[in-house]
């Protein structure tokens, strides 16, 4: 095999696993490349060819994906802070539906600013982790705007039905995807929240959305729904603070399960079919970006020969 | 019991080297073995989580420099608050040390 191909796809493998953001991952690769090109040349002088001094240089470094995990964990572990801000839509919406904060139509413009304010703050400063529970929300008021247009008089439900559905669905699309580049993790932390939006959804039992844009069908069960929105914050929270890998996917779909438990259990409509089918949908939302990020990952590899 | 004693002393270590002059990760390997005589030999991938570990806690920071032939090296400064952590460290390492010799005696003692 070629010495270089041989660096390049142990840069790779760690790059892959390393799932930081794309600076700071880049200054770890060039770090990692200049440690073995000095172990390299140090082994070359005492007479070894350069296929044997790449080899065992590589060696020396661990594997790939160990070394990765462990720069891994030094670097996403966020502070009480970060873990913090990460479960504030969460506890927000706990807050929103427990304590009656803010009744009426007029809460969706405020929170519609407030995300935003948010999300633009965080995508300027480096897109940190907390940002992508955040994100989640912020396609709500998105959701809600179109469909609202799907029952304004005229041509406006077939507008919306043409042109704004297929362009938000793009949006959804681009932006998850996006992020799945990075770490298929932040995804699933964007999309949480909606079984637990569908699952009160049901158990309200409601035939028609509009004009319900203010969720008051989750007023319904409180305090039910605040503990619901609570269970996830704190999970993300947790999230946050935890440096292993696998322990952050277990908090994740624990939380989640848990969500689908209570609101079965609060709903006298839902039995165990409804708990099941919000089971299936949390776990696609922790497989499916998993999924996506490896055909991503596939594909760059065929693409990079 | 050797392996234990290495792995807890990592930290110390590096902010020690690095406390006398900034240096890159190879060089630090690099040093690390040549005064220890061969007794530090770290699996070399796990230098940079430590290092990467110390930076984060504020206690090193690192610069990218040039060496010879112009190539580029990542190089780990000491900080202030690195330093004392550092005096601490020593401290209690010689605390340790001082007792340590007062209970194991060499055989011939």
């Amino acid at each position: 095999m070629d010495l270089c191909m041989e660096l390049n796809k142990y840069l790779q493998s760690v790059r892959e696993n390393l799932r930081l953001d794309p600076k700071a991952e880049k200054e770890i690769i060039l770090e990692l490349e200049a440690h073995v090109e000095d172990r390299c040349q140090e082994m070359q002088k005492t007479g070894l060819s350069e296929e044997e001094a790449i080899e065992r240089a590589l060696g020396l470094l661990g594997s790939a994906k160990t070394v990765a995990r462990q720069i891994y964990e030094t670097h996403s572990q966020g502070t009480w802070r970060q873990a913090l801000l990460a479960g504030m839509p969460h506890l927000f919406f706990a807050g929103l539906y427990t304590l009656n904060w803010l009744t009426g139509i007029a809460w969706v413009p405020i929170m519609l600013v407030f995300i935003g304010v948010i999300v633009a703050y965080a995508l300027l400063h480096g897109k940190p982790g907390w940002l992508f529970p955040w994100l989640g929300y912020a396609l709500l008021p998105v959701v809600a705007a179109g469909i609202s247009l799907l029952y304004l008089p005229q041509r406006w439900p077939l507008v919306t039905l043409l042109f704004y559905i297929p362009l938000v669905l793009w949006l959804s699309c681009f932006i998850t995807i996006k992020f799945i580049r990075r770490d298929w993790l932040y995804s699933t932390l964007m999309l949480l929240p909606v079984p637990t939006f569908i699952g009160w959804y049901l158990a309200s039992g409601q035939e028609t959305v509009f004009p319900d844009l203010e969720l008051g069908f989750l007023y319904r069960f409180s305090p039910w729904t605040g503990l619901t929105f609570l269970t996830l914050g704190l999970s993300v929270a947790l999230f946050v603070r935890m440096k292993n890998r696998t322990l952050r996917i277990i908090a994740i779909v624990i939380s989640g399960l848990a969500s689908a438990a209570t609101i079965t259990l609060a709903s006298n409509r839902l039995g165990l079919a409804s708990f099941l089918g919000l089971a299936i949908l949390l776990m696609f939302f922790v497989v499916a970006p998993a999924f996506v990020e490896r055909r991503l990952q596939r594909n760059r590899n065929v693409a990079i020969p | 019991m050797k392996r234990e004693l290495i792995k807890g002393s990592i930290d110390s270590l590096l902010l020690c080297l690095i406390g006398q002059q900034p240096m890159y990760g190879y060089q630090i390997i690099k040093e690390l073995e040549d005064r220890s005589q061969g007794y530090f030999r770290y699996k070399e991938g796990t230098l940079y989580p430590a290092l990467h570990r110390l930076e984060k806690a504020g206690l090193l920071t690192a610069q990218w420099n040039s060496v010879t032939g112009g190539r580029q090296r990542r190089y780990y400064h000491i900080t202030e608050k690195g330093r004392a952590i550092l005096t601490e460290r020593r401290s209690q390492w010689l605390d340790f040390l001082t007792a340590m010799n007062c209970i194991i005696q060499p055989v011939n003692a």
